[in-house]
C-alpha cells in the first residue's frame, strides 16, 4: 500500500493549537495532521511539546486556542472519554493495568458494555478473533504479572481497539522493550494500519523507530512545527537537525582504554528486592581504573538493586563488594563517598535531589560531610556557592539563578547538575545507573561525554543502562544482565547488537 | 476559569514580594477578629467594647501583661518543641506528655533532696535551681526520645506514641500530687507542695530568667537550621528522607535526636509553668489545662513554618488574646468558649493566608499575542 496523500484522507487535524503553562508557552500555533491507515512518527526532544499535543488530542488537556478536527469535522474533547468514544485509543509510556488480573479482564475493564454484569465469554471470542486477525500469540487467562514488558502492552493496545479505536496513539512504546520485542511492536502495528487501516500515532525521541516503522514523521521543536516529511525522504541527520536545532554529533568518541588497577571488586553478590525476593543472585565481576564496564539489561533485571547495594542503600544479604581492595559491603553510604565512591542514582528527583532545596543546597548534599565546606560545624555558604557556580558554569546547567530551588530546573538540566556534583568530587569509582534517561539528544550527549571525560581522568564507571547503543557507544567491556545474573562479560569487539540484546533477554549465555 | 475576555488561573509565586508575609499575616488577623465579632456581640456591651478589653487587658493591663509574657514563653518553648522535629519530617504531636514529665522532674529534684519543705535560699540554692531545669529538660528528652527510637528503630508511627505517652504522663502526674502521692502539697489539695522561695525560678525585672531562655534558643534554633550542617542533615531528612540517605545523613541518629531536642523543649515548657511563673511554683490540680494549652505549640509552629523568631510574636498573640477574650469572656458576659473560638478561627486564616502568600490569581487576556521561549520541564507537562 502505498503512503496515503494527507489531504484526502486526513482522519485526524490539529489546527493553530497553542497550550500555555504558566510563564511557559508549551505549544504556540501547531498544525499536525494524520491519514487514514498511516503510521506518523511525532518525534522531539524532552520540552519539545510531545506530551502536551498528544494530551490535546486524548482530551486529557484543553488547547488554549485553534480546533480539532475529526474527518474533518470540528470536535471538541472535554475529556478522555470523549476521544475514547471518538474513536481514539492511547498507550501511556507506563503500563496502566491491573497486575493481578488476567489479560483479558484488563482488555475488558472499562469497556461500555461491562457495566453491569460481566460476560467473560462472550468477551473472549471478540478479542480472541483480534487477535487472530493480527497474529498475536497472547495468552488472555494468563495474568498480567505473568507476562513480558512486550505482550502487556499488547494487552493496551487490543484494550483500545476492543474499544473500537481506529486512531491509536502510543508514547515511547519502545523505551522498556528488547529488541525483539520492539521488532514484534513494530511489524505489529505495520500490519495494523496496513491491513485494517488503523492510523498509529508513535510519540517517540528514537530515531530508529522513526526511520523503521513510521511513513510518515512531524518533528516538534519548543513547541512548533519543525519538520514535516515523508519518513523515505528523511535522513536520520535531518531529522535530528529539526529536532535539535542544529547538527550535533550522534555518538561520543570513546578514549582508549587504559586498564589500571581494580578498583571495585564484587564477588558473588546477592541482594532482595522491596517485596524481599532475590533479585541479585550472584554478581561477581572486576571494574578497573579507566574503564567503563556496561551493565545492559531491560528493567526489572536486578539493576536497581546492584546500583544500591553497591550505594550502600540496600543491604547485601550474601557476597562482598571491595573498593581498593578494602571491604565495603557493610560500609554507610557516608563512608562510601567519603572514600571516592560517586553515586548517580536512576531517579533524579526523588533520590538525587531535593526538589524544595535550592541549588546551593542540593550541591551540599554530598558535601556536608566534607572538611573542606565544614568549619566548626557550620557549612561554609560562601564556599558551597562558588562550587555551585563552577558546577552550573562547568557542566552548562540553565538556570534563572544558583538561588533557585531545584524542582524549578528541567530534567536535563537537573541532571547534568547532580553530574557535575558528583564528577566535582572527582570519585575514582563512579556509578551511573540510567544516566540519560528521558535527556533529549542535547542533554544526553553532554552527560556521555561528561561519563568518558571522567573515565579518561582514571575514574572507573559503572555504567547500568536501558539504552543498548548507549552502553555499546560508551562501554570497554558489556556485561548484560538478566534475571538478577551477568550473562556474561563482553569485551567491546564481542559485544555487537545482537549478542548483547540475545543475552539481556535470556536467550544465550 | 474564563471571566469576560480573561482567563483566570491559581498560579504559583515564584518569588514573594518583599514585606508580603507581614502583610497576609496582619490580613489574617484582621480577618479573625471581623469573623470573631458575631461572638463577640453581647447586650451587655457594644464590639468595639469587647474587642478594647480583650487587648487592653492583654497588651496593656500590668497583670494582663505579665500573664501574657509567660504564656507567651509556655507557647514558645512547646513551638519549638513541635518545630525541630517538623524539620526532620516528624510530628511531635504529643508534646503534654514531655510537658508532664518536665514538670514531674523538676518536683522531683527537690523532693529526693529532701529539700522541699526546708528553705535552702541566696546562692546555696541555685544549683538546685540548675538541677530543676536540667533534670526537665532530660526527662522530656527522655519521653520525646522513646518516641523518636520506636519511630527510628522499629518505623513505629510517631503521632501515634506520643498520643499515648501523653495519657500515660498525664496519670502519672495525677498519681505524683494527689492525696497520698510523693508530690502532694501538705494540705492535701489535690495538687503538688509549692516550692520553697529559694527553689522558685529566678526572676528578672519581673519576668522569669525562662524568657531570656526561649529567646535565646529562638535564635540558636534558627542559627542551627541556617548556618549548620547538623540543621542541612536535619532539613534533607525532612524534606526528602530517600534523597537524605542517598547524601550519606543517618536517618535513625538524626531521628531519635531531634525528637530528643523537641521533647527537651517540652521539659523545659512544663519546668517554665510549674516552677518559674510567678504566682504558681507547683503543679496545679487542673494541670491538664497547661496541657491542652500546649497544642497550640503546634499550632504556632505550624503557621511559623521555618522559622523560630518568627514564632515569637505568633506565641505572643496566640498568648494575650486568649488571655484577653478570656477576660472580657467574664468582665461582659460574652458566651462561653469564646477564647477557644478566636484562636480557632485565627488558626485558620493563617493557615488560608499561606495560600494567599504562595499563590496568586494570574489574569491574562484570553487571546495574548503568541510569544515566549519554552523551558523544558514545563512544556513536558
Amino acid at each position: 500500500m502505498s503512503v496515503p496523500t494527507a489531504a484526502a484522507t486526513t482522519v485526524l487535524g490539529a489546527y493553530g493549537i497553542t497550550k500555555r503553562y504558566p510563564g511557559v508557552l508549551a505549544l504556540d500555533g501547531v498544525d499536525f495532521e494524520v491519514a487514514c491507515g498511516e503510521i506518523h512518527a511525532l518525534l522531539g526532544q524532552n520540552g519539545a511539546g510531545k506530551t502536551t499535543l498528544m494530551k490535546i488530542l486524548f482530551g486529557l488537556l484543553e488547547p488554549d486556542e485553534g480546533e480539532l478536527t475529526l474527518h474533518r469535522r470540528a470536535v471538541r474533547f472535554r475529556s478522555p472519554h470523549d476521544a475514547l468514544a471518538a474513536g481514539i485509543g492511547m498507550v501511556h509510556q507506563t503500563r496502566r493495568l491491573v497486575m493481578a488480573h488476567s489479560a483479558l479482564e484488563n482488555i475488558v475493564l472499562g469497556h461500555p458494555r461491562q457495566r453491569g454484569l460481566l460476560n467473560l465469554r462472550a468477551a473472549r471470542q471478540e478479542v480472541e478473533a483480534l487477535c487472530a486477525r493480527y497474529g498475536l500469540p497472547l495468552d488472555l487467562g494468563a495474568r498480567v504479572w505473568q507476562l513480558s514488558e512486550g505482550e502487556r502492552q499488547w494487552v493496551e493496545i487490543l484494550k483500545a481497539l476492543y474499544r473500537g479505536a481506529r486512531i491509536l496513539i502510543l508514547d515511547e512504546p519502545t523505551s522498556v522493550l528488547t529488541p525483539p520485542e520492539v521488532q514484534t511492536l513494530l511489524a505489529g502495528l505495520q500490519a495494523l494500519a496496513r491491513q485494517e487501516g488503523v492510523t498509529v500515532i508513535l510519540v517517540t525521541h528514537k530515531l530508529p523507530i522513526v526511520t523503521a516503522a513510521s511513513d510518515r514523521v512531524t518533528v516538534l521543536r519548543a513547541g512548533r512545527v519543525a519538520a514535516r516529511l515523508r519518513t523515505s525522504e528523511a535522513t536520520e541527520a535531518a531529522l535530528v537537525q529539526a529536532m535539535v536545532g542544529r547538527e550535533v554529533a550522534l555518538r561520543a568518541s570513546r578514549g582508549d582504554a587504559a586498564a589500571g588497577p581494580p578498583v571495585l571488586r564484587v564477588e558473588d553478590l546477592a541482594a532482595s528486592n522491596d517485596k524481599g525476593l532475590p533479585a541479585l543472585r550472584g554478581v561477581s565481576f572486576v571494574l578497573r581504573a579507566g574503564e567503563v564496564l556496561g551493565i545492559a539489561g531491560v528493567t526489572g533485571n536486578g539493576q536497581d538493586e546492584l546500583a544500591e547495594v553497591l550505594a550502600g542503600l540496600r543491604p547485601a544479604t550474601a557476597g562482598r563488594i571491595y573498593l581498593a581492595e578494602r571491604d565495603i559491603t557493610r560500609a554507610s553510604p557516608l563512608e562510601r563517598w567519603q572514600m571516592g565512591m560517586g553515586y548517580i542514582p536512576a531517579d533524579r528527583t526523588a533520590v538525587a535531589s531535593i526538589a524544595a532545596f535550592t541549588l546551593v543546597e542540593n550541591t551540599a548534599l554530598t558535601y556536608h560531610f566534607d572538611d573542606a565546606y565544614v568549619r566548626r560545624g557550620l557549612l561554609d555558604d560562601a564556599g558551597l556557592d562558588a562550587l555551585t557556580q563552577e558546577i552550573i558554569a562547568t557542566f552548562n546547567v540553565r538556570t534563572p539563578h544558583r538561588r533557585a530551588r531545584a524542582h524549578h530546573l528541567s530534567g536535563g538540566n537537573l541532571q547534568k547538575l547532580i553530574l557535575g556534583r558528583v564528577l566535582s568530587r572527582r570519585p575514582r569509582l563512579l556509578l551511573a545507573h540510567l544516566p540519560t534517561q528521558g535527556l533529549d539528544v542535547e542533554a544526553a550527549a553532554f552527560v556521555r561525554s561528561a561519563l568518558l571525560e571522567a573515565k579518561a581522568e582514571g575514574a572507573a564507571v559503572l555504567l547500568i543502562s536501558e539504552d543498548l547503543d548507549e552502553i555499546l557507544a560508551l562501554s570497554d567491556r558489556v556485561a548484560p544482565i538478566y534475571e538478577g545474573r551477568l550473562a556474561g562479560v563482553l569485551t567491546r569487539s564481542e559485544a555487537d547488537p545482537a549478542t548483547v540484546g540475545a543475552m539481556m533477554a535470556g536467550l544465550r549465555r | 476559569m474564563r471571566i469576560g475576555p480573561y482567563a483566570v488561573t491559581l498560579e504559583e509565586r515564584t518569588s514573594l514580594p518583599a514585606g508580603y508575609s507581614v502583610l497576609t499575616a496582619v490580613a489574617a488577623i484582621v480577618l479573625a477578629l471581623g469573623l470573631a465579632s458575631v461572638l463577640f456581640r453581647s447586650p451587655e456591651a457594644s464590639l468595639p467594647d469587647a474587642y478594647r478589653a480583650m487587648f487592653t487587658y492583654a497588651f496593656a493591663n500590668p497583670h494582663g501583661l505579665s500573664a501574657t509574657g509567660q504564656r507567651a514563653i509556655f507557647l514558645l518553648f512547646c513551638t519549638y518543641a513541635f518545630l525541630v522535629p517538623l524539620r526532620a519530617g516528624l510530628w511531635n504531636i504529643g508534646l503534654p506528655g514531655q510537658v508532664y514529665a518536665g514538670g514531674l522532674a523538676a518536683f522531683a529534684v527537690p523532693a529526693l533532696l529532701g529539700v522541699a519543705h526546708a528553705v535552702p535560699s541566696g546562692p546555696a540554692a541555685l544549683p538546685i535551681v540548675a538541677g530543676m531545669v536540667l533534670a526537665a529538660a532530660a526527662a522530656g528528652a527522655l519521653v520525646g526520645g522513646a518516641a523518636g527510637f520506636l519511630r527510628a528503630r522499629l518505623a513505629v508511627n510517631e503521632i501515634l506514641v506520643t498520643m499515648m505517652l501523653n495519657s500515660v504522663l498525664f496519670w502519672l502526674v495525677a498519681y505524683m500530687i494527689k492525696e497520698g502521692g510523693p508530690f502532694m502539697s501538705a494540705t492535701g489539695e489535690g495538687e503538688s507542695f509549692r516550692l520553697p522561695a529559694g527553689l522558685q525560678g529566678p526572676t528578672v525585672a519581673g519576668m522569669p530568667f525562662t524568657a531570656g531562655v526561649a529567646v535565646a534558643a529562638a535564635v540558636l534554633l534558627d542559627v542551627l537550621f541556617a548556618k549548620t550542617a547538623l540543621g542541612y542533615r536535619i532539613r534533607a531528612l525532612g524534606e526528602n528522607p530517600l534523597a537524605a540517605r542517598y547524601g550519606g545523613i543517618l536517618p535513625v541518629a538524626l531521628s531519635l535526636f531531634v525528637f530528643a531536642v523537641g521533647g527537651a523543649f517540652a521539659g523545659l515548657a512544663g519546668y517554665h509553668y510549674f516552677a518559674a511563673v510567678p504566682g504558681v511554683y507547683k503543679i496545679p490540680g487542673n494541670y491538664g489545662y497547661y496541657g491542652d494549652l500546649a497544642f497550640y505549640g503546634v499550632i504556632s509552629a505550624l503557621i511559623a513554618r521555618r522559622s523560630a523568631l518568627g514564632a515569637v510574636p505568633i506565641a505572643v498573640l496566640f498568648a494575650g488574646l486568649s488571655l484577653g477574650a478570656r477576660f472580657a469572656q467574664g468582665l461582659l458576659r460574652l458566651p462561653f468558649g469564646v477564647d477557644y473560638a478566636l484562636l480557632g478561627l485565627l488558626m485558620m486564616t493563617f493557615v488560608a493566608s499561606h495560600v494567599v502568600l504562595h499563590f496568586r490569581l494570574a489574569w491574562r487576556r484570553a487571546r495574548p499575542t503568541p510569544g515566549g521561549r519554552v523551558p523544558a520541564d514545563a512544556a513536558e507537562g
